[in-house]
C-alpha cells in the first residue's frame, strides 16, 4: 500500500490518502499538482513536511522507472540503444546481458526497429515510447508516467495500456487527460489545487464529475 | 487561397511520405500514427522543411504560423511576461485568456507542460494567419482547455488551419479529413462523408458510423446529436 500522511510540498497538500497496488489514474485541471504529485511518488522530490511511504519505505528506497512530462528531458545519450541500456550501465550490469535484456526489451515493446536511430529523430511519440522502455527495463516495483500518453495515437495508447498491465509492477501512477484511459486504471484521484478532491474507484470518481467536461465523453452518449 | 501539395515526397528509411493535394480555406484535420510523419508534413507545409521531390506551393498565402508539438520550442523570454511581450501582448490579456492562474513574474519554464501549452496557443490563437499549422494542438491540456481551444478554432474567421494530431475526444468543427496510412497522405474528404474512410477515427465515432448514425461533426455537440438522435 502506498500511504500518503500530512504530506506538503509546494502547493501539494494530502492529509491522508491510501493507494492500493495497480494502476492508479490521476486527472485534474493544468496546474493542479499533478506532476507535482508524480514527482514525490518517484522521490524525484521530498516532501517537505509529512511522507509518502511505498510498503513502509520511501520511492527512494525502491525501484522506481518514471517518464517525464516533457519527453526531450527523458533523453540522456543521443543513441536510442544507448538511452535504453543507461539504467542498466548505471547500476554496472555486465555487457552482454545488458544487449540481451536491451534487444529483448525494445523486441517485447514492438521498437526494436528505432535501436539504432538518433533520439533526436524521433517523433514525439516514439521518444515517449523510449523512455517508457527504458524506465521498465528494470522491471521496477513502481512505474510513474506523466502524461505520456497526450503523444500516442489510440492504437498505442492500448498498447500502453496492456504494456503497463504486463510490466509487473506493483504501482503504476499515471497522469492523464485522456479521460477514457483514466477510466481504464484501477484506481483514480481527482486533483485540484493541490488537493484531492476525489479518490475512488473510476466509476465512483467520475459519477461526481458527471457534470464536468472530465467525463469521460464515451460514457456521456453511448452509441 | 490554397496549399498544394504537388507530388510531395520525404524519405529517410525505413521510413517515407507522399502526399499529393490542395488544402483549400477551412479546418483540415490531419490524423495518423506515432511516427507516421504528421510532424514533417506541418514542417513541409510551413516551407521550415523541403521535400526530397515535388514542391509546395502556398499560393496567396501571405503569413504562416506553425504551433509546434512542444510548447518549449517556441520560448524565448524568461518570464511569462518577457514571453508574452515577445507575441507583442500584455501579460494580463495573454494570461486570462489561457485561463491559467499564474503571475507575469513567473519563470516561463516553470509553469507545467498544460499552463505552457495553454499560454502558447493563446498567444497563437491571438492573431490572423493565412495558414495556420498546430502540431497536436491539444496534447497536455487539461478537458476544459481542450474545449475552449476548439471553440476559439472553430471561430476562425478565415484562412487555412490544419491540425495534425492523434487526439481521440475533443474536435473543433473540421472541414476536411486527412489521415497519413502507409507512408501515405490520403484525402478522406468533406465532412461528414469522410467519416465513413476515416481509419484513425476515435472509438465514439467509429461506433456511430457503424450503427448508421453518421454526425454531422465530430464536435461535442455534433456527437451529442448522433448518439441521441431518434430514428424512424
Amino acid at each position: 500500500m502506498i500511504v500518503i500522511s500530512g504530506l506538503r510540498y509546494r502547493c501539494l497538500a494530502i492529509d491522508a490518502l491510501e493507494i492500493a497496488p495497480g494502476i492508479t489514474s490521476v486527472i485534474g485541471p493544468n496546474g493542479s499538482g499533478k506532476s507535482t504529485f508524480l514527482k514525490i511518488c518517484s522521490g524525484i522530490a521530498e516532501p517537505e513536511s509529512g511522507t509518502l511511504l511505498v510498503d513502509n519505505v520511501s520511492p527512494r528506497q525502491t525501484e522506481v522507472g518514471y517518464v517525464n512530462e516533457f519527453p526531450d528531458r527523458n533523453i540522456l545519450f543521443p543513441i536510442v540503444k544507448d538511452e535504453l541500456a543507461s539504467p542498466l550501465r548505471f547500476r554496472f550490469t555486465p555487457c552482454k546481458e545488458t544487449d540481451h535484456a536491451v534487444r529483448d526489451c525494445a523486441g517485447s515493446l514492438g521498437i526494436g526497429h528505432l535501436l539504432d536511430r538518433r533520439m533526436q529523430d524521433l517523433s514525439g511519440g516514439e521518444k515517449v515510447l523510449v523512455a517508457f522502455a527504458a524506465a521498465v527495463i528494470t522491471r521496477p516495483r513502481v512505474i510513474v508516467l506523466d502524461e505520456c500518453d497526450s503523444h500516442l495515437d489510440a492504437g498505442r495508447c492500448r498498447w500502453l495500456e496492456e504494456a503497463l498491465r504486463m510490466s509487473g509492477a506493483v504501482y503504476v501512477i499515471r497522469c492523464t487527460q485522456q479521460m477514457e484511459t483514466a477510466a481504464l486504471g484501477d484506481h483514480l484521484l481527482y486533483l485540484e489545487k493541490g488537493r484531492v478532491l476525489h479518490a475512488g474507484t473510476p466509476a465512483g470518481v467520475f459519477s461526481r464529475l458527471s457534470d464536468t467536461s472530465f467525463y469521460p465523453i464515451s460514457w456521456r452518449w453511448p452509441a | 487561397m490554397r496549399l498544394v501539395l504537388d507530388h510531395v515526397c520525404a524519405h529517410r528509411p525505413p521510413w517515407s511520405l507522399a502526399a499529393d493535394g490542395v488544402f483549400s480555406p477551412g479546418i483540415h484535420l490531419v490524423s495518423g500514427d506515432v511516427g507516421s510523419g504528421k510532424s514533417t508534413l506541418a514542417l513541409m507545409m510551413a516551407g521550415l522543411f523541403p521535400p526530397e521531390s515535388g514542391a509546395v506551393r502556398r499560393e496567396e498565402i501571405t503569413s504562416t504560423m506553425l504551433s509546434f508539438q512542444f510548447p518549449e520550442f517556441h520560448v524565448t523570454g524568461l518570464s511569462v511576461a518577457e514571453e508574452c511581450a515577445s507575441w507583442n501582448l500584455s501579460p494580463e490579456t495573454a494570461i486570462a485568456h489561457a485561463g491559467i492562474d499564474v503571475s507575469p513574474e513567473t519563470p516561463v519554464l516553470a509553469l507545467s507542460r498544460g499552463e505552457l501549452k495553454h499560454l502558447h496557443l493563446s498567444c497563437v490563437l491571438s492573431r490572423d494567419y493565412d495558414l495556420l499549422l498546430l502540431d497536436e494542438p491539444f496534447s497536455s491540456l487539461d478537458c476544459p482547455g481542450k474545449e475552449q481551444v476548439c471553440r476559439q478554432i472553430s471561430g476562425r474567421s478565415g484562412g487555412i488551419t490544419a491540425i495534425f494530431t492523434h487526439e481521440q475526444s475533443t474536435f473543433p468543427a473540421i472541414d476536411r479529413l486527412w489521415e497519413i496510412s502507409d507512408g501515405r497522405l490520403v484525402d478522406c474528404g468533406e465532412m461528414p462523408k469522410a467519416l465513413l474512410q476515416w481509419q484513425h477515427a476515435p472509438s465514439l465515432v467509429r461506433r456511430l458510423v457503424g450503427a448508421g448514425r453518421i454526425p454531422e461533426s465530430i464536435t461535442p455537440e455534433g456527437l451529442r446529436e448522433a448518439a441521441c438522435r431518434t430514428r424512424g
